[in-house]
């Protein structure tokens, strides 16, 4: 259990690596937003071990937003920077898959089920993050004069 | 005594009043209405066409014409365009529209247009250096016909699969789809820009890969390789974006986000579905 956890962790984090690359992310920024998408991919894991698969995605996107915005205003570039490249791992593209094989197999009712339930988990995602930006909007930015 | 202190008096009031005309004039010449509108006119295009959202791009307009001292400031960024009308004295009023046509990511052009605007608004650079690295930041194509970036995308590919259950067989079979996804995607997209074609295109390749793969080896699980192929070319955070825009009120944005979200994954979804009906017809796989 722990043991998958932590490999878990590590595949998270060289998967975002690669990724933060194919997006040309700045080279200073790439380190952080891989491990903020391994801390935020461990929430998501407990919770669904815990079973609550929405809560997860709720809650994974609200610790990788929250991580973003922190050190967004301690190295002073765009949240955006470090955000998009740490919420790729948690978008429900199993559930997409899933959703195409069913409709492929005929099985129009699963395909139905899984689809409204993954739409759910990227609407509970949108949720976090207009959230976090909510609150983020109130504590301003402080640029230093250099 | 009483004259060296009427003395101070007038040369200070002097001093004050040729400070007071310089500032006027430093005003007066630093706001020319066609760099102004070039400068932010780039600046939201490049924040559009490289990923940015559609707020982000407002804000930064607003930003560098309050810094200037612009006086009626009206933008509505779309990501198919933007439309900026802006009035100095509050009696003339110039307009710029301009139309993107380009969409793809880039987050180091997001930052340097940051940096940019930033510096602009503290007044460390003029207008006309910050348009000619803003030209620069447009024009720039750095880092993006390197022979290792063709790696990136295959290797992101393969630790999704991992990361999905998959072992040492499928993390290769990824690996190697997910270069060839990145190879023929970056020779669509240097033909025209349709996301379209490039992601039916890399469905196609990421299913045929992997069930010609699982089948000729007998070994291993195809779902794997698929899911962890599709992952690093979903729209991930354009479809968060777009009820996120929603939910703030940019209507437009947000269904046209959306809009562009479900083609892209609807067309990886066909791709990929069209290769596996096939491959259930032949009986390459049993239901």
């Amino acid at each position: 259990m722990l043991k998958e956890l932590i490999l878990n962790m590590i595949y998270c984090f060289a998967a975002t690596w690669f990724f933060a690359l194919i997006m040309n992310s700045p080279k200073k920024v790439i380190p952080i937003s891989s491990l903020i998408a391994s801390i935020g991919y461990i929430v998501y894991l407990m919770c669904i071990n815990a079973d609550q698969v929405m809560l997860g995605f709720f809650f994974g996107t609200l610790v990788i937003a929250f991580f973003g915005e922190i050190s967004a205003r301690l190295i002073k570039m765009p949240a955006t920077i470090f955000i998009f490249p740490a919420v790729v791992p948690i978008v429900p593209g199993l559930g997409l898959y899933q959703t195409m094989l069913a409709f492929v197999q005929d099985d129009i009712f699963g395909a139905l089920e899984i689809g409204v339930t993954t739409i759910l988990n990227i609407g509970a995602m949108a949720v976090a993050m207009a959230l976090m930006s909510l609150v983020a909007a109130k504590i301003p930015m402080k640029y230093k004069n250099n | 005594m009483y004259t060296k202190h009427l003395i101070d008096l007038k040369t200070h009031d002097i001093i004050s009043r040729i400070k007071h005309t310089c500032i006027i004039e430093v005003k007066k010449l630093e706001i020319n209405v066609d760099k102004l509108l070039k400068t932010i006119k780039l600046s939201a295009q490049i924040i559009l066409e490289n990923g940015g959202e559609t707020y982000r791009a407002e804000e930064t307009i607003n930003f560098i014409c309050k810094s200037v001292g612009v006086k009626e400031i009206d933008s509505i960024a779309t990501p198919t365009g933007i439309y900026i009308t802006i009035s100095i004295d509050g009696v003339e009023n110039n307009t710029v529209v301009k139309r993107i046509s380009k969409r793809s990511i880039n987050l180091a052009k997001l930052n340097r247009v940051n940096n940019i605007s930033r510096q602009l608004t503290e007044k460390s650079i003029t207008i006309d250096e910050a348009i000619v690295q803003l030209e620069e930041t447009r024009d720039g194509t750095e880092n993006n016909n390197k022979f290792y970036s063709y790696f990136y995308g295959g290797i992101s590919a393969a630790f999704f699969t991992l990361i999905f259950g998959g072992g040492i067989f499928e993390f290769i079979i990824s690996l190697i789809s997910g270069i060839m996804v990145t190879i023929t995607t970056k020779k669509i997209e240097n033909i025209h820009s349709y996301q379209f074609y490039s992601s039916i295109l890399a469905g196609i390749i990421i299913a045929s890969f992997a069930i010609l793969s699982t089948h000729f080896a007998n070994y291993g699980n195809y779902n794997y390789v698929i899911v962890g192929g599709i992952m690093p070319q979903l729209p991930g955070l354009a479809m968060t974006n777009a009820i996120r825009d929603t939910i703030r009120g940019d209507l437009i944005s947000g269904i046209a986000r959306g809009a562009e979200a479900l083609l892209v994954a609807s067309s990886l979804a066909a791709g990929t579905g069209v290769i596996i009906s096939i491959a259930y017809a032949i009986g390459f796989m049993p239901i």
